[in-house]
């Protein structure tokens, strides 16, 4: 095989020679589906007036006649017109989709690629939106912890409340999207309403914590007051502050 | 794939000694408990985790000899037989020592469950002796555990430190894991108690640290001079003779064998704690 070396590295030099490479290539078209088989002065005027609305979203865009609804169109001379005409406006017409035999044969005529793959985008795209939004609609997943939070520990209750039979270590935190409730000591950080809830609220049977926050409103243990602690009580928002009050 | 590996090996029990905080007496107790296991004539291997600070094999009172150690036995330089220790005072104690060169990203997770493996066809208990701290070497010191001895001071940091690795415990062993039936059993140590310092307001009482821990008492070691004293000789103060810290760790290790032992504080009890220290234990 001649192979033209014009550097040093041989071993390339044959592979590079090769005439041409295939690459897969997605483009995207604009499907024009005709309504009717007539294309009469009114079709024209309507597509100037969409060309003018919208000039750049087709503007040299490769185009494909859909004639799903117009099986019946079979008059060459009439298609050939009507591909002068969008070519003549700059769109650049290809090929056909959904034709029928007859159709295919005079598209072939025209030099018109009869196209049998592909399918509408914009649709599915919808769809799948649609979708997504039902996604975000998920039920609250309220959590409870049936050990004691050690310190160092971590607990988040990323959607609903978080519920702890037992201590909470100091050093530990809790995290919830809703409420907090600990039955026995929080002695750690607690953080309800993680998510700008501002209705969230923190109930612990023995309050000794290093910082209670209600939507990143927080107080620490130095500035909770020493009449508060060892209470059993809530927290709760007020006036944009947090409000510590004893349940009894 | 655990399954296999408790049909495999159904014999011996792997318990850890573990605080989080250093110089709280992990090794001591290490040492006292896997002698006072080995004295009641249970087949007892004491592994020292701590990797390039060897310890153990001192308090043992067999650092001259080490010969091979256990970094060598999980790399395979050396066969576990070849290693083992065999204690000159009681036949049914041995001593893995560890590396002093070596550090503890020589420890793998397959090497430790391989050693342990085999150890477990042999002895009743494997007593795990781990380094201070929360990395690598205490994580897989605790990894394989079945039980849990965690050694605190009566004081804040300690407590704090040893609440850190009851959580690691329930979360980062292989029990915890692998969602066994059981979880690891974990009991609170307390040495270095000294009623004195306690009732002067220096130190936490015993029911403080119960109550943020929230695990079972397993002893109440005193601070004694005995313990110092065994630990300079290279004998585990179980062996070393009668003191009140000795009598505590054997009490202790009957503890952990399953008896009923009516708790007792070695250095001056009183009857309301020692009453309600009872209450909690039963």
């Amino acid at each position: 095989m001649p192979t033209h070396q014009t550097n040093g590295r041989s071993g390339r030099a044959s592979v590079a020679a090769r005439p041409f490479q295939l690459r897969g290539r997605f483009i995207t078209a604009v499907g024009l589906r005709l309504e009717a088989e007539s294309l009469d002065e009114a079709f024209y005027s309507m597509l100037d007036e969409q060309l003018r609305s919208a000039p750049q979203l087709l503007l040299d865009a490769p185009m494909l006649l859909d004639l799903s609804k117009v099986p019946g169109l079979t008059d060459t001379q009439q298609v050939r017109a009507l591909v002068d005409a969008l070519r003549a406006r700059n769109l650049q017409v290809f090929g056909v989709e959904n034709a029928t035999d007859p159709q295919r044969r005079m598209a072939e005529e025209l030099g018109l690629i009869p196209v049998l793959i592909g399918r509408d985008a914009p649709v599915e795209k919808v769809g799948a939106d649609r979708r997504r939004k039902a996604d975000k609609l998920l039920p609250p997943d309220n959590l409870l912890m049936t050990q004691p939070i050690r310190s160092g520990q971590v607990v988040v209750a990323e959607r609903g409340d978080l519920t702890v039979i037992g201590s909470v270590s100091s050093g530990a935190e809790l995290i919830a999207s809703g409420n907090i409730h600990v039955y026995g000591n929080l002695r750690g950080r607690a953080f309800a309403g993680a998510y700008g809830d501002e209705t969230a609220r923190i109930f612990c049977q023995r309050q000794e914590a290093e910082l209670l926050a209600i939507a990143g409103i927080y107080r620490t243990s130095e500035s909770l007051g020493d009449d508060m602690r060892d209470q059993c009580l809530q927290v709760f928002l007020k006036d944009d502050g947090l409000k510590l009050e004893a349940v009894t | 794939m655990t399954t296999q590996i408790k049909e495999e090996a159904p014999l011996g029990k792997i318990i850890v000694i573990t605080s989080g905080k250093g110089g709280v007496g992990k090794t001591t107790s290490a040492a006292a408990i896997s002698a006072g296991l080995a004295k009641l004539g249970h087949k007892t291997v004491v592994i020292d985790f701590d990797v390039g600070l060897r310890n153990l094999d001192m308090i043992m009172g067999c650092e001259r000899r080490v010969v091979f150690d256990f970094i060598n036995v999980i790399q395979g330089d050396a066969k576990l037989k070849q290693a083992l220790i065999k204690d000159k005072r009681l036949d049914t104690l041995s001593i893995l020592p560890t590396s002093q060169t070596r550090d503890k990203d020589a420890l793998t997770q397959e090497g430790v469950e391989a050693v342990l493996n085999e150890l477990k066809q042999e002895f009743d208990y494997i007593i795990c002796d781990s380094p201070a701290g929360i990395e690598r070497g205490a994580q897989l010191a605790m990894y394989f555990a079945d039980e849990a001895v965690v050694v605190t001071n009566p004081e804040v940091s300690s407590v704090r430190d040893s609440d850190r690795v009851l959580g690691l415990l329930a979360s980062k062993t292989r029990r915890a894991e692998s969602g066994a039936a059981e979880p690891v059993k974990a009991q609170v140590l307390l040495t270095r108690h000294d009623q004195g310092r306690i009732d002067r307001g220096e130190m936490m009482t015993v029911e403080d640290v119960l109550e943020i821990l929230a695990v079972p008492l397993l002893g109440i070691i005193p601070e004694s001079q005995a313990v110092l004293r065994a630990s300079n000789v290279g004998t585990p103060v179980i062996l070393d003779d009668p003191s009140n810290a000795s009598r505590a760790y054997a009490d202790a290790v009957a503890r952990l064998t399953g008896e009923d032992v009516e708790m007792r504080v070695g250095d001056e009890p009183k009857p309301g704690l020692f009453q309600r220290l009872f209450g909690r234990s039963a």
